[in-house]
């Protein structure tokens, strides 16, 4: 009696599979970024001799985490990637196009498959029912040769979500009390299955805060059942043939089960400088803050978008705050665009920047000294943002909008 | 295969990759050499410096060492500095598999206990940890024998130029 990932991994070689077993799989796509690619290359050159990939169109590059480049140096690690992805023939996502996790999503993610990322947060696209994990460039370079990785199977943990979340409480909040419970490396080595009514109710893109953060507990990936929210998820990107159904056999073994009862969530934030140091929105209300973002691969996409609309809409931004958005994608942008959302950011008085990973890595965005961030992004560390003297809160996308009216931590159930 | 050398640095638990190296370098260095310089830069600024000072340098670490980024730019630094084998109650996932895929050992122990300047062995195929200073065993789980192969072969592309694919 299987979890979803023991499915996906037995159907993938051929028999059952158990925890905790090393197994070989062939991979279905694998993906890097400008991060992470060009060590592979390295890799690949240096102990393979070769550059060539197995297959061009398993195979896949995303200019993200430092778009538009900075500087010279960093717009030729850029050439460097987009060299490799020329002579090789595959697919090239570029400065603009979004982070990787959402043009993934878009155009790849589906049911069953195996995904690999050199990016922690790979784990995203077990959302639509793949087994997808993050691993380094070592991993990726071994990939994009083979076309093969080796796993240990892992144990899973049930998280139930017993509805639907209240008003303006989102995945994020979710996600963040889990974290409470869990801690930092409460699931390491191990799948957070996410089940229930109230993943039921949410859509693709909400999953996907859930799943994004898996690995901020430790896990290996997190993932959601296949159901018709994933089919028409793949129906708007125009893949709706890449359909299966996943769920877990009823009896399915799990280490653990942990249920979360939906009415009694509500708005949190991850304080300074652990994902786990999580606290209610109550207990830290009246914080002030000085910068306010909206996006990355955790909360950037078009749901998240609208929620920050729908409160900040006819308001503005408060005078002593920078509010800075960052859509997931290109797709998400335009939409966003069409939808009058992004009318409602600049004239509330937000910065709208290139689709990317922007303010999240300290890149492309900076923050000054003692100075307070509150962030719809999924990592707090220390100097996450550049800045090892400012401090990190994160939290909801709703959250977010309406501390950025206020200029301090507010529950957005208030405003 | 055993390792012999000094305890460098103690840390604690939940150290990240950020930490030990920032996103705002590594977009902009693929020598590894010249990337080390900034290795615990934010939290440890004499870290390299003393890396490189010390023979055999070991690290040891409490709970989930690693955790957070991909980024195989942090056990690469590492290695650039000098460091031998790191010993930690616990590893975070990524960080485990890509030090292990490029060469550098690392000891799940429980409990381990040393100070900077420690003197310690570790036998990898005994699953032994020795603090010479204190004159303390500790036992720990046994590498799996997969993943000392990649180990011996000094990572895991060397070891799959060796095998000619994954024999797993």
């Amino acid at each position: 009696m299987e979890t979803m990932v023991e499915k996906i991994l037995g159907r993938k070689i051929g028999r059952k599979v158990s925890p905790g077993e090393l197994i070989a799989v062939q991979v279905d796509l694998v993906f890097a970024h400008d991060g992470t690619m060009p060590l592979a290359i390295q890799q690949m050159e240096k102990h393979l001799g070769t550059r060539k990939v197995f297959d061009s169109e398993k195979v896949v590059a995303i200019c993200d985490h430092a778009v538009p480049p900075p500087s010279e140096r960093v717009a030729n690690v850029h050439k460097f990637v987009r060299e490799f992805a020329k002579e090789n023939g595959i697919k090239i996502y570029e400065n603009g196009d979004g982070v990787c996790h959402q043009i993934i999503a878009e155009n790849y993610s589906a049911p069953w498959k195996v995904i690999i990322g050199a990016d922690s947060h790979s784990c995203t696209h077990g959302a639509l029912g793949a087994f997808a994990t993050g691993m380094g460039s070592t991993d990726v370079a071994a990939i994009m040769a083979y076309g093969m990785t080796w796993l240990r199977v892992p144990e899973s943990i049930k998280i139930e979500l017993t509805g639907e979340l209240p008003r303006r409480v989102l995945s994020k909040d979710v996600f963040l009390t889990l974290l409470g419970i869990l801690g930092a490396d409460g699931a390491t080595y191990q799948t957070l299955e996410f089940l229930g009514e109230g993943i039921k109710a949410m859509s693709v893109g909400e999953r996907m805060t859930l799943t994004n953060m898996a690995i901020e507990a430790g896990a290996k990936t997190g993932i959601c059942e296949a159901d018709e929210k994933v089919r028409e998820f793949l129906r708007e990107n125009g893949r709706e043939n890449e359909f299966q159904p996943l769920h877990p056999d009823v009896s399915a073994y799990y280490k653990d089960e942990i249920i979360l009862e939906s009415e009694r969530i509500e708005p949190m934030v991850a304080c300074p400088h652990k994902v786990d140091n999580v606290k209610s929105v109550s207990e830290v209300e009246g914080l002030e803050i000085d910068v306010v973002c909206l996006g990355s691969c955790t909360n950037g996409r078009i749901e998240d978008l609208r929620v920050a609309a729908e409160i900040l809409k006819g308001k503005k931004v408060h005078q002593e705050v920078r509010f800075i958005v960052y859509p997931a994608s290109r797709k998400v942008l335009m939409r966003a665009y069409e939808e009058g959302i992004i009318d409602v950011f600049l004239s509330a008085g937000a910065s709208i920047g290139v689709p990317g990973c922007g303010f999240c890595i300290g890149r492309v965005v900076a923050v000054g000294d003692g100075e307070r961030v509150l962030s719809t992004q999924n990592r707090n560390f220390l100097g996450r943002m550049g800045n090892n003297k400012a401090e990190i809160y994160l939290s909801s996308p709703a959250t977010a909008a309406a501390s950025a009216i206020t200029g301090k931590i507010t529950d957005p159930r208030e405003v | 295969m055993e390792i012999e050398g000094i305890v460098l640095r103690v840390f604690p638990r939940d150290t990240n990759t950020d930490e030990i190296i920032s996103g705002k370098y590594k977009y902009d260095e693929l020598d590894l050499e010249k990337l080390a310089v900034h290795t615990f830069e934010a939290i440890d600024e004499k870290f390299y410096e003393d890396a490189k000072r010390t023979e055999n340098p070991i690290l040891v670490a409490r709970e989930n060492f690693g955790c957070g980024s991909s980024r195989e730019q942090a056990p690469q630094v590492l290695k650039a500095c000098g460091i031998k084998c790191i010993i930690a109650d616990s590893f975070a996932r990524i960080f485990y598999r890509n030090a292990f895929n490029i060469g550098l050992p690392l000891i799940e122990c429980p409990g381990f206990s040393a100070e900077p300047g420690d003197r310690v062995l570790v036998d990898l195929k005994k699953g032994k940890v020795v603090n010479l200073m204190k004159d303390m065993t500790y036992e720990f789980k046994p590498i799996p024998m997969f993943i000392r192969k990649i180990l011996d072969a000094g990572g895991l592309l060397e070891y799959l130029k060796r095998e000619g694919g994954f024999k797993v």
